[in-house]
């Protein structure tokens, strides 16, 4: 098997797949001439994420790698989900074979579109950094 | 380890026991160069003849009109570039499903001087004979078209297009790499000069193929060296491998007719099983001139990696329509070319059954799918749909 078992793991259990009511982030990110897409909604409490979901369309390796980030942002700052990098998603599925890299691109620009929305939504009013 | 299905019978098959037996031999005691003049070399040479006079005895042609090559690809490229390069210039007529080995062979031709058109196919995959006629030209010299599709598994209509060349005095090349031993070829009625065939599709070994070329038909040599296959390619002969090729044409003689009833109607068991319980798929190819064993389904929205993956680790081997290689995805050509939408396209996932095939397997398959699409689908954003 060219994937790690955390991947496969990933592929056939997702954490956290779907939508989400009245998230306080949004953000989506497909990746250029591949069909591969993610969508991360994310819940904020005090600037921090306390839950998330995702859609995808992609690839094994995209699907594995939404949920391994879904779980990965649990508990963290939005600012700093903001500057997320592909490196950290793809060593939370324990490695990407050099051709399934941008798994890992598309899910952590993903998830920085949503925090960058979060953060927005905060800057003009919103919830997302306070209550 | 659990249940292992293999549906990829179009990319490769298991050896045949009898062919591996067949084989044995040569590797040991029969190790001779068919060349050579001594005992050891005539042993070998003997195995060689046996091998192609049954493999003519199969197509009904001459001994001499087979030569052996290493693989369907190099068959391809023998047979084109040796028209072609008998000629020096020209137009050739191919069409855009052909295998890569002949596509990129006449790409390349092209580079060299030579003008190439490729026809199109209508919805099922099929090649319109019409369009093959009103591409001829004065310079037309050869027309190649396969047999049947490896991807959707589409018979093209041969014997039309070979009645064409025919009448204009033009070469038929036909690759038919996945019909050898499967269906039914009349290399006369079917109008064929050049047919390129391998073992490998048909429980033989790989690494070894053949081309058949009806004697007369103008070819020069693309492979230089000494003077084996009566000087048309250079080149010490596979010995073993031939006698598996000549071992596996024979077993298809005797098992090929009574093989693609049984497996057509696997084939159609798994199309329906499918259909009952998959929403939102559809078949690609022609739905009766088909290839036996080989069911293409398309599952709207989802991505075909992701299904064969998800089946792979359920121990099924099944093979993915698009291909996503370094972060780009690219649909296959042929369904592309068939015109099937991009959201069927990307979805397209190619089962080959064969002679191991049993209906338990396919209903396991069956069993499998379902769960997989539903899981992959409920994870899509709506937007993919």
């Amino acid at each position: 098997m060219r994937y790690s078992a955390v991947l496969v793991d990933h592929f056939l259990h997702p954490r956290n797949a779907g939508l989400m009511r009245e998230p306080d982030g949004v953000g989506a990110d497909e990746y250029d001439g591949c069909g591969d897409l993610a969508r991360f909604y994310l819940r904020v409490r005090e600037g921090l994420i306390t839950e998330t979901r995702f859609q995808t369309y992609g690839c094994g390796p995209t699907i594995a790698a939404a949920s391994a980030a879904s779980e990965l942002v649990i508990g963290r700052a939005v600012a700093d989900l903001a500057g997320l990098k592909a490196r950290e998603v793809e060593e939370a599925l324990d490695g990407l074979p050099d051709d399934r890299k941008h798994a890992a691109d598309v899910v952590a620009g993903a998830l920085r579109a949503a925090a960058l929305d979060a953060l927005g939504r905060d800057a003009r009013g919103g919830t997302a950094g306070g209550a | 380890m659990g249940r292992r299905v293999y549906l990829d019978h179009n990319a490769s098959t298991a050896v045949h026991p009898d062919v591996v037996a067949a084989m044995l031999p040569y590797f040991s005691e029969t190790f001779g160069n068919p060349s050579s003049v001594h005992a050891f070399g005539r042993e070998a040479r003997e195995g060689l003849d046996t091998a192609r006079e049954r493999i003519a005895g199969f197509l009904k042609v001459r001994p001499d009109e087979i030569v052996f090559t290493s693989g369907g690809t190099e068959s391809d490229n023998f047979g084109i570039k040796g028209l072609a390069a008998a000629r020096g210039r020209g137009h050739i007529i191919t069409s855009r499903i052909e295998h890569h080995a002949v596509l990129r062979t006449c790409e390349t031709l092209e580079t060299q001087g030579f003008a190439v058109t490729y026809v199109s196919v209508d919805a099922t995959g099929m090649v319109d004979p019409d369009e093959v006629r009103r591409s001829l030209r004065p310079d037309t010299f050869a027309i190649s078209v396969m047999h049947a599709n490896s991807e959707v598994g589409t018979l093209q209509p041969v014997r039309e297009i070979g009645a064409i060349a025919r009448e204009h005095g033009i070469a038929f090349h036909v690759d038919a790499v996945q019909t050898f031993g499967k269906v039914d070829i009349d290399v006369d009625a079917f109008g064929i000069d050049v047919l390129a065939f391998s073992g490998h599709k048909i429980y033989g070994p790989k690494g070894v193929a053949g081309a058949y070329v009806r004697k007369g038909t103008k070819m020069a040599s693309v492979q230089h060296g000494g003077d084996h296959e009566r000087r048309r390619r250079a080149g010490t002969e596979n010995v073993s491998g031939i006698v598996g090729l000549g071992r596996a044409v024979e077993i298809r003689q005797r098992d090929m007719h009574a093989e693609a009833s049984r497996v057509a109607a696997l084939r159609d068991r798994l199309w329906a099983g499918i259909q009952a319980r998959v929403p939102d798929v559809r078949l690609n190819g022609h739905p009766t001139e088909r290839l036996p064993g080989t069911a293409n389904i398309s599952y709207r929205g989802v991505e075909s990696e992701s299904i064969v993956l998800g089946l792979d680790l359920k121990g099924i081997g099944v093979s993915a329509g698009s291909a996503c290689t370094s972060g780009s995805v690219e649909p296959s050509y042929v369904l592309v070319a068939m015109g099937v939408p991009l959201e069927w396209a990307m979805g397209a996932v190619r089962s080959s059954l064969g002679r191991s095939t049993t209906a338990e397997d396919i209903d396991y398959v069956v069993e499998n799918v379902e769960p997989i699409v539903r899981k992959l689908r409920s994870a899509m954003p709506v937007g993919a749909r």
